[in-house]
């Protein structure tokens, strides 16, 4: 009987190697052919513009600290006219695992991760990105989204004159 | 409820028996046992205000029932307490929520993001998605002077504030105004808050109210570097945490030390890191004005001395050390002044200064020593030749602390110039002489002396019971004095009246320039850009404080230890052109070539030969080699028989 078994085995397994000799080929001729990821692909990251134009960051520090492999660093600041924002942003990518932790932090959807996985790249310090490599002119994936808006602090706009805000109240009026 | 004394009443909070002192909070009894009520208005300090309803409890049995506010609730005997009863955490929950109907959804943009308890707790109360569809309160800020941001949309309303800045700290123009949902803190006009303990609103605002101006938008609370560590800007001795990011000191905050500071710090201590930051400080050891590297900074040191000595004679170099000195470095000076056999051994320059803190190690003793501790405590305090504004700001608000439990403030009439009085933060009478105070008719009384002339009369008046308080000159002038009695060290002043001194080795001192005529040779060890370093021949750069680790002794004889928050170096902000930091590796920061001065003059006494493997702090200094910085200090009295 184990004659039996063994060639019914012999024949199964042969029958699983023919039927995929003569079967389409799933492999990709890389780097001559290639595939279009889908828009969630998480690879290089960039930073976003308000629908205004303004930078999105505000340099808060959230991403930085999400980063399980500390690539991202930054020092924040103010403009003139008390808008927080990066003065300088790097992403080293030569470290990046493209987790998206850090866009997942980013209250201002500043933060944003592309299909754009090709940045291999000969010298590493190629791959230490700086806000300007980093930075684009547009919203990506929220186009509608302005933090400072809904933020209620003013800054964009007049005190009191953002989304769901009241005008500023007057101290000195008696009224209930 | 028994009012007999000494009587503790017994209570159970969440299963858990608590013995307490009557009068405590049923919020503090919990504390004591380890259970955190959440709170905002209840400060230690500034007790309660029944202002924030967030530590409510649910009373199961005893006197009272039902939901109450923890804070404004005294423990009494037979009290079952519950923190854990779903009505008190829904009604916990509920005042988070309400809470954070008017504040603003700025946390990204908000300094205070990261080390805000409202946003801890409303993470702890599980609030995360705001039901409310109203709109928010906003407000107009104020300018509040160039350290302090408002923010007045983030308020809660819990009166922190104004009970720290009016009844904690004596300041006037700053306050509460509006009524039900206006509530507005600021001044009545905006302008720089005048009172010198303002600073400590940006540690007691519960939220981001009021901001650390001088480090806005700087760093996040977890990305600081920081260390426990005591203030050198004046001979307190205040306890506090400096926080420092990219090799640059952004802000600093008070720490907790009930027997010096309490829980508060000056705007002093507070805002002086410029010192720190200043881009003039000296980075590099410098011969004749040309960067050397450090072996050859101290062999030409050791070059110049000798050649120094063969035409001068050695006894014509002065090794000078100050006030603000560490421990470490002082303890060492004598061995270098013995390897190098100097002429003069000077830990005061100043005649007035020496005498003061003389004055001090001799009055002062274990039972005698007043802290700021005792101060608030006292019952009649006698104030000799002070300015406490400018000598001891913190001082100052102990004795407000004092004066508002009762005491009596005696202000003996001196050469202190009138308008430093001005702005004391409590009233005063004022007497001509020490002796017309009633000093044997109060229970604790305490003398402070200033650094006028004055302090020299105080003898007559110690009996028994009197504490004394000195304002000294600077961070470690006790300890200064100590060694300079112990060593038999003259003062700078005296060397040089004498005609002898030729040259001067100082270490991290100031010296007026009408010493420095006819000196011929000048070493600094000094890591600010005082005049001297400009002067000298040869400049070896020191750390500051926050650089190393250290010890000073304050005022009161307590010696604090205070830790490395930050390696010294050039910031990282303006290393590079393009503003980003720069894009090569190196394995030492730029501008990292300070060392601690104990180190260098360690340096300098391995080379004359004399000694090998120089350690600070050896002999009837070891003991404080085992300070804790996290501990409240030790007193001097407790590790030293004698002490001289």
């Amino acid at each position: 009987m184990s004659v039996i078994n063994d060639t019914k085995a012999i024949v199964i397994g042969m029958w699983t190697t023919w039927k995929h000799i003569f079967r389409r080929p799933v492999t990709l001729q890389y780097p001559e052919e290639k595939r279009i990821p889908y828009p969630r692909y998480r690879a290089r990251i960039v930073l976003t513009r308000d629908p205004d134009g303004g930078e999105r960051c505000v340099a808060c520090y959230l991403c930085s600290a999400a980063c399980p492999v500390d690539c991202i660093s930054m020092q924040s600041a103010a403009t003139e006219e008390g808008r927080r924002y990066a003065l300088w942003f790097r992403i080293n990518f030569s470290r990046c695992i493209f987790c998206g932790l850090c866009a997942e932090a980013c209250p201002t959807m500043a933060i944003q991760m592309t299909p754009d996985f090709e940045i291999c790249n000969r010298d590493i310090m190629n791959l230490v990105y700086e806000k300007e490599d980093l930075l684009i002119d547009g919203c990506g994936k929220s186009p509608e989204y302005n933090f400072y808006h809904h933020a209620g602090i003013g800054v964009t706009q007049r005190r009191g004159a953002g989304l769901e805000e009241k005008p500023p109240v007057d101290v000195r009026s008696l009224m209930p | 409820m028994s009012l007999q004394k000494g009587f503790m009443p017994k209570l159970i909070i969440d299963n858990i028996a608590v013995e307490v002192a009557e009068g405590v909070t049923v919020l503090e009894a919990a504390q004591s046992v380890g259970i955190h009520i959440p709170h905002f208005c209840w400060h230690p300090a500034l007790g309660k205000a029944g202002a924030c309803r967030v530590c409510a409890v649910k009373m199961v049995d005893g006197p009272v029932k039902g939901i109450q506010m923890s804070c404004m609730l005294p423990a009494q005997d037979g009290m079952v307490v519950s923190t854990t009863d779903q009505e008190a955490m829904a009604m916990r929950r509920q005042v988070i929520e309400w809470l954070m109907i008017n504040h603003p959804h700025d946390c990204p943009v908000c300094d205070e993001g990261g080390e805000c308890q409202l946003q801890d707790y409303t993470i702890a109360g599980g609030h995360g998605l705001r039901s409310y569809t109203g709109k928010k309160r906003t407000h107009i800020n104020q300018y509040l002077g160039p350290h302090i941001e408002h923010e007045m949309n983030r308020c809660i309303q819990c009166y922190r504030c104004v009970r720290f800045y009016q009844e904690f700290a004596g300041g006037t123009d700053f306050g509460v105004m509006g009524s039900a949902g206006r509530i507005y803190y600021g001044r009545v006009e905006g302008g720089q808050l005048e009172s010198p303990f303002s600073g400590n609103l940006v540690d007691i605002c519960p939220t981001g109210v009021f901001t650390d101006k001088t480090a806005r938008f700087r760093a996040r609370y977890w990305d600081y570097d920081m260390a426990p560590s005591v203030c050198p800007h004046c001979s307190l001795g205040c306890n506090t945490v400096p926080a420092a990011r990219y090799r640059e000191l952004l802000k600093i905050v008070a720490r907790r030390n009930d027997a010096v500071n309490g829980w508060f710090i000056c705007d002093k201590g507070r805002f002086t890191n410029s010192v720190v930051n200043d881009p003039a400080r000296p980075r590099y050891p410098l011969v004749d004005g040309r960067k050397v590297g450090w072996d050859e900074a101290l062999d030409n040191l050791l070059l110049r001395i000798r050649e120094f000595g063969a035409v001068h004679g050695p006894e014509s170099l002065a090794i000078v050390g100050s006030s603000r000195l560490a421990m470490e470095a002082a303890t060492l000076l004598y061995r270098l002044f013995a390897g190098i056999a100097a002429g003069s051994l000077c830990y005061f320059t100043l005649e007035e200064e020496a005498d003061q803190a003389r004055a001090a190690i001799t009055h002062l003793n274990d039972a005698t020593s007043a802290s700021m501790g005792d101060v608030q405590e006292a019952d009649l305090i006698a104030l000799v030749d002070c300015d406490l504004l400018q000598d001891g700001p913190m001082m100052a608000l102990a004795v407000r602390q004092a004066w508002r439990k009762g005491a009596k403030i005696f202000l003996v009439e001196n050469d202190v110039a009138p308008e430093a009085q001005k702005g004391l933060p409590f009233e005063w009478q004022s007497v001509s002489l020490l002796s017309d105070i009633p000093i044997r008719e109060a229970r604790k009384p305490v003398i402070i002396c200033g650094r006028g002339k004055g302090m020299q009369d105080v003898a007559p008046a110690l009996t028994s019971g009197v504490k004394l308080a000195y304002l000294l000159g600077g961070p470690n002038a006790f300890g200064a004095a100590l060694l300079s009695a112990g060593h038999g060290a003259t003062t700078l002043a005296q060397a040089v009246a004498s005609g002898k001194v030729k040259g001067i080795l100082a270490v991290e001192v100031d010296i007026p320039p009408e010493l420095l005529q006819g000196i011929s040779f000048i070493a600094a060890l000094d890591w600010r850009a005082t005049a001297i370093v400009k002067a000298a021949h040869i400049v070896l750069p020191t750390t500051a404080w926050v650089e190393m680790d250290g010890t000073y002794i304050n005022n009161e004889g307590r010696a604090q230890r205070f830790k490395k928050v930050m390696h010294p170096g050039l910031p990282i902000m303006g290393l590079d052109p393009a503003g980003h930091p720069p894009r090569r590796h190196e394995t030492a920061p730029p501008g990292g070539e300070p060392r601690p001065a104990w180190q260098v003059v360690a340096d300098i006494i391995e080379r004359t030969g004399t000694e090998r493997d120089v350690q600070p702090l050896s002999g009837q200094w070891q003991w404080l080699r085992h300070l804790d910085a996290e501990s409240p200090g030790q007193r001097i009295w407790q590790n030293m028989k004698q002490v001289k």
